[in-house]
């Protein structure tokens, strides 16, 4: 049997990338990130992220005009809010992350993101549909419940520490393989 | 409840006793079902089983078999069940084809409801068998008899015509075995199917037992602490 190579931990990126150096150019600093399948990652405090997405949405260079996902990761230590643009002009990718520490979000409340919804309608469903299973609020969103789930369900199923009510429709017959 | 189930039909439950009326003709069809089934029932149970109506009901992946058996080189209408109903107010059987999540539940149950009597169900697919390959999601019912009682298991995924074929005459079997008569007497009472709260995805059995439990525990906080340890 051939083992399989251990995967190797990714390279840390050089300096800022193409994205990277335009924002940095226009005044808004970004972290750049180990690189995702090829596409370049930066991180970006959440203040700064309506500017940046209006910077790279509206300039002609960079022209990201295309907001293809918005997704959330509950990762060991942070919750993040992921955003994947495509440029369809320049033939360009970019994967922008908004950190929330975890120790940073208070008790009992979710971690606060800036929504994008209001000036790009494709985050709309998206930040609901992260709200609903990551838990993550956006405020300034017109209307963030839950897309997925019924209303009130409880928690967000997509965290490391969700565990589900059992009730007679999950619970688990005694003898029975599951 | 129970009680008005067991003895039949001219049991009218106390709250509908102001809009109900049994006229004397139903009364005589009820008393004459047990004469007259074993001449009625091979005749009725023939005619039945050939003409077994499928209400138009597909989740996910089974219905693309469901509608492959339709179409002409499965053909179910060679079993007199191409009929696919629109309407549950006309169909005599449900194929649940395809995963029940918690907030499909409720739907299925509504549809299951308005069916009239005799209803049959097959649960299609290893999704509502048993839950499948959703095994311990949040968000899917572990099987479909969770929720409404099942007559015939088909297990596959998705499973192949033939096999839709195979449980459509296994289920014509059990509907040629079986007398109407016994059938009506031991209707299946309202709560052999699990009422799912339409807001928050959970049986409401749960939820009255949880209220129940929490007004105890109001009432009488120690008698009622023991007697759930």
């Amino acid at each position: 049997m051939s083992e399989t190579p251990a995967a190797k931990p990714p390279e840390e990126p050089k300096g800022p990338g193409l994205c990277g150096q335009f924002l940095k150019d226009h005044g808004i600093a970004t972290n750049r990130l180990p690189d995702s399948c090829g596409v370049e990652t930066i991180e970006i405090d959440g203040a700064h992220l309506e500017a940046a997405m209006k910077l790279l949405r509206g300039s002609s260079e960079i022209k990201l005009d295309y907001l293809v996902a918005v997704s959330g990761v509950d990762s060991a230590d942070t919750f993040d809010s992921v955003y994947q643009l495509w440029s369809y002009t320049n033939n360009n990718e970019l994967i922008i992350k908004v950190r929330v520490k975890k120790t940073d979000v208070v008790e009992g409340q979710l971690p606060l993101v800036p929504s994008l919804s209001r000036f790009w309608s494709a985050a709309n469903w998206h930040e609901r549909e992260t709200y609903d299973l990551v838990g993550i609020r956006y405020y300034g969103h017109p209307y963030l419940r839950r897309i997925l789930n019924v209303w009130d369900w409880d928690g967000h199923p997509l965290r490391r520490d969700y565990k589900q009510l059992v009730d007679s429709l999950n619970d688990k017959a005694p003898g029975s393989f599951r | 409840m129970a009680d008005s189930d067991v003895q039949g039909m001219n049991e009218v439950p106390d709250e509908l006793k102001d809009t109900v009326t049994l006229t004397t003709l139903e009364k005589m069809i009820e008393a004459m079902g047990d004469l007259l089934s074993p001449v009625v029932s091979p005749i009725a149970n023939a005619a039945r089983s050939n003409s077994v109506w499928p209400l138009t009901f597909g989740t996910s992946c089974c219905a693309i078999e469901m509608m492959s058996v339709g179409m002409s080189k499965f053909d179910i209408s060679r079993f007199g069940s191409e009929v696919f109903r629109a309407t549950p107010r006309q169909a005599d059987m449900i194929i649940t084809a395809g995963t029940i999540t918690r907030k499909m539940a409720p739907a299925l149950i509504t549809l299951y409801e308005q069916m009239p009597e005799p209803k049959y169900v097959i649960a299609m697919g290893a999704c509502t068998v048993t839950g499948g390959m959703f095994n311990d999601s949040y968000s899917v019912v572990q099987g479909v008899d969770r929720v409404i009682p099942v007559d015939i298991y088909l297990p596959g995924c998705p499973p192949r015509p033939e096999g839709i074929l195979d449980a459509l005459l296994k289920l014509q079997q059990k509907i040629r075995t079986e007398s109407y008569a016994e059938r009506k007497k031991k209707k299946y009472r309202q709560n052999a199917v699990r009422q799912v709260d339409y807001d928050t995805g959970r049986p409401l059995e749960d939820l009255i037992d949880e209220a129940r439990f929490e007004t105890a525990l109001a009432l009488d906080p120690l008698k009622s602490l023991q007697e759930k340890a």
